[in-house]
This record gives structure tokens, sequence and C-alpha cells, in this order.
């Protein structure tokens, strides 16, 4: 059953085309629909289909290099004479040239002296070098032993294209005689032309056939048939614009937040030390405040009346013993990329000190850390706080267990934990299916020297994580880059129905 | 943090109680246990508060209180003894504080001469801040007569053989050739005398904070020790405190060293517990627990507090090597953990709110609907930049951009914030060009300009027939869908291709832009097919 597409593709064949570009390019197809067609005319024995794997390399920058300059090797070869002392390489080129050159048994070293053991015949790389400077080849054209050579030496690179053949068979040769005489073919009708898109003139004007396995019509005295389709071959990859799945994470977070009645609240990026740490406690000479750890900037904030915190920091009060030392407003302007989202937090309390508060956030922070597969200089952090008369310790464990809960994370245990600025402190365990029990974030109870000093009279339940580790254990990722420098095909890929 | 190593064996014989028993309990007590439990050995990391810890022997006496083995206040024998040491005027102004004290008949173990050096380093950390507020010294005494002398010495003057170092040199070399002087050497920059500690025939024993002399290194026949802490604050005795009774805790017998002034003399080390006196209720009320006072000052105890209810109250003596009781929560949190986090009932309160999602937050989630519907998928690119990118690249001047710098970048990668967001869409297109066309790409983020938050939309597309037409769709699809009434004028960003860029005008302000890419910003990000682009400003914080 040959279809309209199949027998112009088998007429090309039939002429001596053997490759679906240029049939495709003669006959005005998309490529794919003449793979299709010869897919189909060689299930039938019409055709003899051969796929093959073609190897095509080409030079890399660093190769091209050398096609023009020469090995490194050779170029050395050329400046030994009779004998050059190994003192002499200066020239780091020379140095991987060295290696080549006892390799290739051009020269030996005695005595700490280069000398050449023969004339250095031109090498089987060095040809290909020079015809891949002409223009990428089939590495099948080319000495196998040479590529290999060139390839581990990262100046050649290589990539793989399919290639289909036709032929027409016997069974071929009489089929288009048969047809030779009619472009209609196929179905036992070979009065109905097969058509593949179905006309506005067809469905207002024609004469379908009712029955319900009917596929033909009748139009101007005509017959046509809608050409059947294998409904079961792939179709093209298409994708829908989408949220980013680290997104999808945030927003689900973000809901189960707003679900349990929070307020989300936003900060600035750039802050001021006083907000981001000193406003909580975080005595001035404390090492997580040292360059290594916190992009500072090069400029002062305007900060608000500062004499009850620096009376906290220098002598305590409230209970406490304070720091000690001398609290300097200067140190406290000192303008910084926010270390975390505490500092946002303890500035909408200062501003909302009445009872109740709930509010959350989830945000950008800053660490001044190298980036890896699991360290991003930026990543978000969540942090949610309740303030009220009468809540404990024990509230915030209650609190903890239900938002672990909803996050899907049934099973929560507890751990002394410690954060210079809550106290009790504690760190929240989740369980998970092959790894264990995981450390998740970190919570507690604001010390009175940070609440004190801004009238915040009631106890503040505080916790944070971050965002991008649960990423990891939610999107399966190893590489937390991956979330902020996006491979797209992992964008395309992953579906709005992943579960989080 | 930092890490102690404990050697199951020597744990076992300090605390006297199982290795099973232990390592259950351990983590309870407030401590992070290394992933990788060594047949020997395991390292735990001990937070930053618990300076008293960092030690084999400082974890054996807790954990004895925590098992319930051995409770309540630790009391350690002071010998009073005949070793004095002088300090003179002119170290005052250098490095005032000092603290020493004498501990004899030890026998140091390998694991004990580690167990001190580790607590040592760990001390210099944290308390410490890097040896500026506080540098211990510890010295086999036998090599030394006393009595000693603190003062300030002229750096050119002195010479002796530094730790581990086997000429003689100038306190001033030592800075300058030392490894520890090259460590540590910028805590004493500006100082005309440095401090310096010596014997009764001059032999050095200290330079703090940067080395020992070689004279006085401990090794394992010493048998009585001097230590010296020096510093600037109270810290210092703290720190005494924590070295001695670990130390105790090893066999040691304690001995006091007088400590001579022109201010008053006093005695070292002064192992005299603080008093507190601490509301039951007010535990309670805190933790969410119901104790009663004895059961609070068991509780107590068990942390090796020494604790007696009275009435409605406890009191509470806490033991002289604590170093972060600084208010009743602090005892208190000790009482929870005593209690067992895990025993606390974890329950919701009854604080009745409204949840309510931030503006910015509700209008980006109507952006990113818009966004995808017109097919673009979502990224989140970094925040932070760098100027060659963000403007080079870009054809764009950072001049008047109000970019945020950092000081002290990790990687000239990230040296600024953005203060735009298309720059970070053409990255990721160069990053993805082994992947099929057309990419389209869009980015709703915060970028930062003079220091404030403004939030952007950025989208761009790639592939053959990218075109003005494509963008200009898009443009007008967004300013529809999200009601901003901007004014399209002829752009002059060089980042677009003359004649084929807008300029978004609203109230004669420019809030963005769109068109073409110019080729020669397609060039510098590597990318080889046309490209179109759009970027707005639609709110700030």
């Amino acid at each position: 059953m040959l279809s309209e597409n199949d027998v112009k593709v088998l007429k090309a064949i039939s002429e001596g085309d053997s490759d679906p570009q240029s049939i495709a390019e003669k006959l005005g197809m998309k490529v794919e629909a003449v793979r299709a067609s010869a897919d189909a005319l060689g299930e039938q024995g019409i055709i003899q289909v051969t796929k093959s794997v073609e190897e095509i390399v080409s030079l890399t920058e660093e190769g091209t290099k050398y096609a023009k300059e020469g090995l490194p090797e050779r170029n050395l070869f050329q400046s030994l004479g009779s004998g050059k002392p190994m003192s002499e390489l200066k020239d780091p080129a020379h140095k991987i040239g060295l290696g080549w050159l006892r390799k290739k048994g051009w020269a030996t070293i005695q005595g700490g002296e280069i000398k050449p053991l023969n004339s250095a015949l031109k090498g089987k790389d060095e040809e290909i070098l020079q015809v891949l400077l002409a223009g990428a080849k089939s590495s099948a054209e080319l000495d196998k032993k040479g590529l290999a050579d060139l390839k581990s030496r990262g100046l050649v690179a290589s990539s793989k294209s399919k290639e289909w053949r036709y032929e027409i068979t016997e069974e071929g040769i009489s089929r288009i005689k048969g047809t030779e005489r009619t472009i209609t073919v196929g179905i036992s009708a070979a009065i109905a032309q097969g058509i593949t898109q179905i006309s506005s003139d067809l469905i207002k004007n024609g004469e379908w056939g009712k029955e319900s396995t009917d596929n033909w019509v009748k139009l101007d005295g005509k017959l046509y048939t809608a050409r059947p389709y294998d409904v079961t071959l792939a179709a093209d990859r298409i994708f829908p614009g989408k949220k980013h799945p680290y997104q999808r994470l945030i927003d689900f977070m973000r809901e189960i937040m707003l679900e349990m009645g929070f307020v989300e609240i936003k900060g600035q990026i750039v802050q001021s030390s006083f907000w981001n740490f000193d406003a909580l406690f975080q005595p001035q000479d404390h090492p997580a405040r040292e360059m290594q750890d916190t992009f500072y900037l090069d400029s002062l904030a305007d900060i608000p009346d500062y004499s009850r915190v620096k009376e906290m920091h220098e002598c305590g009060g409230a209970g406490s013993a304070g720091w000690g030392g001398c609290w300097k407003p200067e140190v406290a302007r000192q303008e910084v990329l926010r270390t975390h989202t505490t500092g946002v937090t303890i500035k909408y309390l200062a501003e909302h000190p009445e009872p109740p508060v709930k509010a959350f956030g989830i945000d950008r922070v800053y660490r001044r850390e190298a980036i890896d597969a699991t360290h991003t200089p930026e990543f978000e952090q969540l942090e949610g706080i309740v303030m009220d008369r009468d809540v404990t310790f024990s509230h915030l464990l209650g609190i903890l267990k239900e938002f672990y809960a909803k996050m899907g994370f049934e099973e929560v245990r507890f751990r002394p934990g410690y954060f210079p600025y809550t106290e009790p402190s504690v760190e929240p365990e989740v369980f998970i299916d092959g790894l264990g029990w995981v450390e998740l974030g970190g919570a507690g109870v604001f010390r009175k020297e940070v609440t004190a000093p801004f009238g915040i009279e009631h106890p503040v339940l505080a916790w944070g994580l971050g965002v991008s580790r649960v990423a990891m254990l939610k999107l399966g990722l190893k590489d937390l880059r991956l979330l902020y420098q996006s491979d797209i095909e992992w964008l395309r890929i992953t579906p709005v129905s992943i579960k989080l | 943090m930092p890490v102690v190593r404990l050697y199951y064996e020597d744990m076992e014989r300090l605390i006297g109680a199982s290795r099973d028993t232990i390592m259950g309990r351990l983590a309870m007590m407030g401590a992070d246990i290394g992933k990788r439990a060594e047949e020997e050995h395991v390292d735990v990391e001990f937070f930053p508060d618990r300076p008293d810890l960092y030690s084999a022997e400082g974890v054996a006496r807790a954990m004895q209180g925590f098992l319930g083995l051995k409770t309540g206040l630790v009391e350690y024998p002071i010998v009073e003894g005949p070793i004095v040491l002088q300090v003179e005027e002119s170290v005052k102004s250098v490095r005032p504080i000092i603290g020493c004290a004498v501990v004899r008949g030890l026998s140091f173990t390998s694991e004990a001469i580690e167990s001190l050096m580790g607590l040592q380093e760990d001390l210099h950390w944290g308390l410490g801040r890097n040896r500026r507020k506080v540098a211990i010294g510890v010295h086999d005494l036998s090599r030394v007569t006393p009595p000693f002398r603190y003062f300030g010495e002229d750096p050119d003057m002195r010479k002796f053989v530094p730790l581990d170092f086997a000429e003689e040199m100038s306190m001033k070399d030592i800075i300058i050739r030392h490894p520890k002087g090259k460590g540590y050497g910028h805590i004493l920059v500006g100082c005309k005398r440095y401090p310096l500690i010596v014997d009764c025939n001059d032999q050095v024993l200290s330079f703090p904070p940067i080395i020992n002399g070689q004279l006085t290194s401990v090794t394992e026949e010493t048998e009585d020790l001097f230590i010296d802490v020096t510093g600037t604050d109270g810290m210092v005795h703290k720190a005494l405190n924590i070295v001695v009774t670990s130390l105790a805790e090893r066999g040691g017998r304690i001995e006091s060293v007088l400590v001579k002034r022109s201010e008053g003399d006093f005695i070292s080390p002064n192992l005299q517990p603080s008093a507190w006196t601490v509301s039951v209720a007010e535990a309670n009320k805190l933790i969410g627990f119901d104790l009663t006072a004895q059961e609070l000052a068991e509780c107590l105890e068990r942390m090796r507090f020494g604790a007696i209810a009275k009435g409605r109250e406890v009191r509470v003596l806490v033991p002289a090597y604590r170093a972060d009781i600084m208010h009743s929560w602090d005892i208190f949190e000790d009482a929870a953990k005593a209690y067992g986090f895990d025993r606390l009932e974890a329950r919701l309160p009854r604080t009745v709110t409204v949840g309510r999602a931030h503006p910015s937050e509700v209008q980006k989630a109507e952006i990113r609907e818009v966004m995808a519907g017109l097919g673009y998928l979502e990224t989140m690119p970094f925040t932070l930049t760098n100027e060659k990118v963000h403007f080079q690249w870009m054809r764009r001047s950072p001049e008047g951009a109000g970019a945020v710098a950092v000081m002290h970048p990790i990687s000239e990668l990230h040296t600024i914030l953005r203060t735009s967001l298309l720059s970070s869409l053409l990255e990721i297109f160069a990053m993805n060009q082994h992947h099929p066309l057309p990419q389209r790409i869009f980015a709703a983020g915060d970028v930062v300009v003079e220091k404030k938050t403004r939030m952007h939309l950025a989208a761009a597309g790639i592939h053959s027939g990218a075109n003005f037409s494509e963008i200009r769709s898009a443009v007008d699809a967004v300013l529809r869908e999200l009601a901003i009434k901007a004014e399209i004028v002829p752009s002059q960003d060089g980042a677009l291709l003359p004649g084929r860029g807008g300029d978004l005008l609203v109230e004669g302000l420019r809030i963005g832009c769109f068109g073409e890419l110019h080729p020669l910003v397609l060039k510098s990000f590597g990318l080889e097919q046309p490209a179109v682009g759009l970027e707005l400003e639609w709110g700030e914080l």
C-alpha cells in the first residue's frame, strides 16, 4: 500500500538518488517525510535501507594552531641541532613537545641533553593535521592510529552523524513499472487520490462516506481518500513555555506558608551590617562577619537610632550580661550583600512589635564561597517567624513538624543546635529513603538580646532552611549550578507534574 | 566549627560507659557527628558556643552528666603554689591581660597530647578570634626557672629559638620568616614593643600571640606544665579555666600562680563558679514543659551545673569553664537538652493569622503565566555578574548604570550585582548551543541599581529566523497583559542593532528596551545565530 509520497520517493530512488537529503531537496519535501516513506518502502522490501554512522572529525582550536605552526615536538626537533641541554627548554610548548619527542623515538635524553636519534620522518598524525586544515573529514578516510593520537591530545574533535543509503530492489523495479501509468496508487480503488491535508473546501462541499470505516470523499466528481498514517510513529518534539522547576518548588513552599497563615515579607539585597549582624546580637569581632565569608561593599548605610543595640552589646540588659567591649557605629554602617534573610525579619519585627506576627520570606542570600557542585555564592533561603504571647519552644517544634509534613517529610526529629541569635536552638532532621536522617535547616527562639532593644516583648519562634538543598532532594539534582545556569534541555524535559 | 577527634577506647576510659551508650546519646547533647566513623575514632563537631567541649576530657565530663553517671558541679582543688609572674608596664598597651597556672603530675599519652593541642587550636579560633583576643602557651615547666616576667620587648633586640626551628631568630625576623609569624603577625602591626614571657635566667618561654620558644616544648616525658594565656579581655581567664580543668580531668593537679601587677596582684586560675538564681516559671514558659523546681534542678545537675531547688526558683552554680552563659535562657536551653528534645511535646500554637502573599510575588506569577503562554522557558540566573559580560559585551557603558560592586570578589565572574537581566539570558544561550533551536527563555527577577532592589523582566529568543517583528509582538503582548502604557521610540542602546531596536518610555522615563541584538554583542557571547530580546522594569521594593 503506497501513498503519494511513497511513490514519489520510490521514483527518486529508482532514478539513482540514494540519500534522504538530496531526495528531499529534489521533491521539495521534508527530510523526515522522505525518511518515513523510505522506511515504509524498506519494510515492504521495495528498497533496501542501509543505515550507517559516520564519524566526522575536525581540528580543535589548538589543533588548528599546530596544523599551521607545526606540532611542538616537530618544532622542538628542528631546534635541537646536534643536541640541546634540557635547561634551555623555556617555552612551555617545548615541554609538551619533549614527551612526544621521546614517545615517537625521535630523540633521547642523555646527561641532561636532548639528542636527536633519527631524521624524524613526517608522521601520519602530521599528515592528518594537514588534511583537516582544509576542512572536516570522515574518520574512515584517515589513518586510525594517527587519528587516535591526535584525539588523545585534544587536537581533533569528532562528531557522529547518521547516514541513510537507499537502493531499489528487484521487487521495487517491478512495482515502479506498475505505478508509472498513474500517480494514484494504494488502496484497492486506484481511482481515489490520497490527500494529506483536509481542505476547507472538502469539509464544506465534499460528500463524505458515512460508515465508521469509510475513508473517502467525493468532490466535483473526483474521489479522494485521506491518506492513513502510521499513528504509532514518533512526531517532532515540541515543548511548552514553562515555569522553572526550582520556581515550582519555591511556589510550593510559599503556598505552604500562606496556608499556615504567614504574611510574605521582602527586603533589600544590599543591607547595612546593622540589620544583617548587629541587630541580631552578632558581636562586631565575630568570625562570621569576616571578609572571607561576607560580600562587603565599599559604602556606608544610614542606620536607625542604635543606642539600645549599642547598650545591649556593650553592657547587656534584659537579664543579659552583654558582650562587653566597645560597639562601633561605623562598623554597623558597613554595607553587605545580605548573608541571610534574618536581617529582613528583625527589621520587620522592629516595625511590627505588637503580637501576633507570623511572617515568612523566600529570597536570595549571598555568601562569599567558591562555586562548585554543592556551593553557590548566592542561593535561596526560606525563613519563617511566629511572635505571640505565650508561644514556647515546644510550639516551635510543633510548627516545624507541621511545616516539614506539608513538605512531604513525614518523619522529623530534633537535635540540639547552635545559632548565634537563638536560644534554645534546634536542628531539625528529616528521614529520607536511601539517605537516612538528613539535617534540613535550623530553628530557635530569638534571644532576648535580639528582641529587647526593639521593644519586642514576646517570644519570637524562628526557623530557616536552604531552599537549594531541598531542590537537590526533591528535583534529584547533583549540581546546584544547574538551577542558575540552566541547561535548556533540562528545563524542557522536566515535566510540570514532577512530584515535589 | 571545631572538630574534635574522639578515640573510643579513650572515651570509654574517661567516661566509664560503653561506646554504644556514648555514641547513642552524643548527638542529643549538641554535636554533629561525622558521617564516616572510623574503626578506632570518630570526628565530632561541637558548636562555637561550647569551647569547653573542644577536648576529649571536656566531652567526657559533659557526657558523664548527660548519661547520669556523675552529676552536679565538678570541684577542682587548687594547690597554692610558689610561682610568681610579674607583669610589667611595658606590655600593657600591647596585650594587657594574662592568666596562668601550673598543672603537675601529668603522664601524657599520644591521645592526650593530641587532645591538648587540638583544644589549644580550637580555643585560638573561637574564643580567641584567631589569637587576637586569646592566645595560649603550654610549656614544660622543668626546662625553665621561675619567677617569670611578662613584658614588652624591643622587636629587634631579643633573639631566641622559636618552636619547630633550630636557629635563633629576632622577634622581628620571626614575624617575617616563621610560618606562625606570617600567619598572626598582623595582630602586632603598629606595636613598638612585642609581648614576651621569660624566666629568671632570661630564657624565652613564649612570644604571645605568635609562638613559644623551642626550649619548653611539650613531649611525652613532660610531667609538669606551665600554662600562659594572654589577650585583650576577660575571655583569657575562661580559656585558661577550660585548659586547666580538662587537664585535671586527665589526673593533673592544678597549682596556682601569683600574678603581680601595679594595679593589684591576683591568684590565677580562679575556678569559682558564678551564682545565678533562675525562675522555674520562666523556664517552663520558654521551653513549654512543666517542671517542678526539683525536676529543673535535676536537669541542670545533669548538665554539670550546681543546682539547688528553692521554692519556685533554682539556685544555679555555673562552672568556671562555661563561656556561653550570659542569660538565664542559656541555662534553660541546657535544662531542655537534659530533659531531652525528643521528649518535648511538639504542638501547634493557637496564634490565628491570615496569610498574605507579597504583591510583587503576585505580579511575578502573572508575568510567568504570560511568558510561559508565549512559549518562553523560565530561567533563574545568578544576580552576581561582572563588568565584562554586563557592560563590555553588551556594548553598554557602566557610567551611570548604578552597579553595586563587591569589595572582595571570590572570582572574576562575580564582581558586581546585575543592573539588568538580558546579558544573563545571552549567557544561558551561550551555554546551550548544543541544544536544538529555536530557544526562547525569560527571567523575572531582582536587579540592583544604586543599591536599591528593582524588579525586571527579560526575554530572549535565538534561531535562524529571529527578527524584530517576533520580539515586537512579544513586547506588545507583555505590555497589554501587564497593563503598562508605554511609548515606543527608536533606541540608542548599544546592545541593539541600530534601526532595529526600541525603547519603552513611561511618562518620559525609560523603563526598558527591545529589538534585534547587535551582531557584535552576539559575537562577544560566542553566539552564531540571530537573537532578539526585551527587558523592562515592572516594580521596585
